[in-house]
């Protein structure tokens, strides 16, 4: 179990109903724990439309996690 | 020839200033007079003051006889306006206009006399007989033709006769000249922007030289198109094919709610070349794709996209990649919004580094979905418009190989570091995203059609939608973010028609899975709305 602090954007932020959230998790990528959260929180979005950053850079949904990572998840957003 | 608005604090002598119009090769000379009149409202009027707000008003009157000259091709026109303390019956405007013949002259000078009432900010204080004083905003109180009338200066100053009481036309009077002691005023002041070190007059040159193509006038755009004109960009475009809504209003504040209906291009055209006449505006009255962008974008240094969909976003980026143009992107939504600025060279990341195919629109809710504050978008134009100058002027700290996240609640913002995809070109050519298929959508008037044409109906509206409104022809049930997410599930070797409400979310489904290689997939053009309608 690792404790990951995470960060919600756009829909994800109103879905979720909070802006950020320590998580402790089992999810090995960045893709496990969007799964995972997907599932807590009703997310509709999935990660095939988002992006994903890791300490400040954008990363691949496959990559790895470890214990006090920083994780956004960011929707695309249209509005103008 | 000549064309010239100024400000006079002193007083003006007729002959004097048709002196500064005499001209050999014009036979026919029109002036006009307007004189302090006795009387306004009632009340006997025994003198006034005239205050000007100058910088925009000796644009904004300089913009007039400009207009006049070349639209009636007449060779001299010349307009001096008081400002400061006059008396009863002293000459408040002259208006002269000398050109070959006199149809020409009449009709230029009546323009430039009707113009500069209706746009020059120009105030009066009348002092009453009765000791008592009132300002008068004489801007903007030109009063729209009313019928019969038959277009002549006396029906003229009849139509303005309760506004502008202290006007009589006056035959032309040849007095005594005097010096000449007009106060010229300069045509633009950047003195706030080129004080600063790092822009100065040679900063100032370069936005004048700059060439700036601003892609949506809504709530982005207003902010961006207000700040480059304000800081005198030499070439502004303004591309939106979409009229004023009153919904539009409490984010996009360069309108008025009596300009609803109107074209945004050219409402913000006609505004922006009041803000500064130095700018060469542009406006486009057209939707902005890859195809209407492309050969327009040769004439521009910068691409900024305002827009509020995705379909939009990516023709712009598509577009300013190949043109080797700057381009500065910011969306929002609800309280936050996206910053991206992307160098037209050299080896930074795009767009599409960090979004490689085009987002369905419909999948994340715009602003007439989801709701937004007014300031949100003022805050990232802002940005934007920061960001431009920013690269026009060569100043440190840009964002580069960067998206910045602006949260408007918590007032944090992040920058996450974007770097260039392996795959990314200049033109950003990628394997699997061919150009946007021409033949995604197809019509049919009869959904029964469908079946017969052999093609799988697939109904991608949210279960409740479907309940709510069942498709009329047995359809499959595959809500659109399942079927982004695993397009597998479609039936293999058929051909699919995807169905939802109005075809926007069925288009944007369509084109983004054909982006990904599925070429078999449709979109039912208008939804079921359209189904509705034509039965």
């Amino acid at each position: 179990m690792t404790d990951i602090r995470v960060q919600y954007y756009a829909i994800l932020r109103e879905q979720a109903g909070i802006g950020r959230e320590t998580v402790t998790t089992t999810a090995m990528s960045a893709a496990a724990l969007y799964a995972e959260l997907a599932e807590r929180h009703g997310f509709t979005l999935p990660a095939s439309l988002m992006k994903v950053a890791i300490n400040g850079e954008f990363a691949a949904w496959s990559a790895p996690l470890s214990a006090g990572d920083e994780v956004v998840f960011i929707p695309p957003v249209a509005g103008g | 020839m000549s064309a010239t608005f100024e400000f006079s604090t002193v007083a003006l002598h007729p002959g004097e200033q048709t002196a500064r119009v005499a001209d050999p090769a014009c036979g026919g000379f029109v002036s006009f007079e307007g004189w302090v009149r006795e009387e306004n409202e009632g009340q006997r009027v025994t003198g006034l003051e005239y205050e000007a707000y100058v910088d925009l008003a000796v644009r904004e009157g300089q913009r007039i006889v400009a207009e006049a000259k070349a639209r009636f091709g007449v060779r001299q026109v010349r307009c001096v306006h008081r400002v400061g303390a006059l008396r009863l019956g002293e000459l408040a405007v002259w208006v002269g206009v000398a050109s070959p013949h006199r149809a020409e002259a009449f009709a230029a000078c009546r323009y430039v006399i009707d113009e500069v009432k209706h746009r020059v900010p120009i105030w009066k204080k009348e002092h009453y007989a009765s000791g008592d004083s009132g300002w008068v905003n004489c801007e903007r109180c030109a009063q729209p033709s009313s019928a019969g009338d038959d277009g002549g200066q006396h029906a003229h100053e009849h139509r303005h006769e309760h506004r502008h009481r202290h006007e009589h036309e006056h035959p032309h009077d040849r007095g005594p000249v005097a010096p000449a002691v007009t106060a010229a005023l300069p045509a633009s002041d950047y003195g706030r922007q080129t004080l600063l070190p790092e822009v100065g007059s040679v900063g100032q040159a370069r936005l004048r030289a700059a060439r700036v193509l601003v892609v949506g006038a809504g709530g982005l755009g207003v902010p961006v198109l207000s700040y480059l004109a304000g800081a005198g960009i030499g070439v502004l475009g303004v591309m939106d094919h979409d009229t004023l809504s009153p919904s539009n209003l409490h984010r996009q504040t360069m309108y008025a709610l009596a300009d609803a209906g109107q074209s945004k291009a050219l409402l913000a055209t006609r505004h922006l070349r009041a803000l500064n006449p130095d700018v060469d505006v542009r406006p486009y009255v057209q939707r902005a794709t890859a195809a209407s962008l492309g050969p327009l974008l040769v004439d521009y240094d910068v691409v900024v996209d305002c827009s509020d969909n995705f379909a939009t976003t990516f023709a712009v980026h598509d577009a300013a990649r190949a043109a080797g143009v700057d381009a500065v992107y910011a969306s929002i939504y609800q309280y936050e919004g996206q910053l991206q600025v992307v160098r037209g060279r050299g080896a930074g990341s795009c767009l599409r580094c960090v979004w490689e195919s085009v987002t369905p629109d419909g999948v994340v809710g715009n602003c007439a979905q989801s709701g937004v504050l007014g300031p949100v978008p003022g805050v990232l134009g802002s940005l934007q418009a920061m960001e431009i100058l920013k690269l026009l002027l060569d100043l440190p700290g840009g964002l580069r190989d960067e998206v910045l996240l602006v949260d408007l609640l918590s007032l944090e913002t992040r920058r996450i570091r974007a770097p260039r995809h392996a795959a990314c070109t200049p033109a950003c050519i990628r394997p699997g995203t061919p150009a946007r298929q021409p033949d995604v959508e197809r019509h049919f008037a009869d959904l029964s059609a469908v079946l017969r044409a052999g093609l799988v109906l697939v109904d991608i509206r949210e279960p409740e939608e479907i309940a709510a409104s069942p498709s009329p022809v047995a359809a499959l049930s595959l809500p659109m973010a399942r079927l982004l997410d695993d397009p597998t599930l479609l039936p293999p070797d058929r051909d699919a028609l995807l169905l939802c409400s109005r075809g926007i979310r069925s288009l944007g489904t369509a084109t983004a899975l054909r982006e990904r290689g599925h070429a078999r997939v449709w979109s039912l053009a208008g939804g079921l709305e359209a189904q509705r309608s034509a039965v």
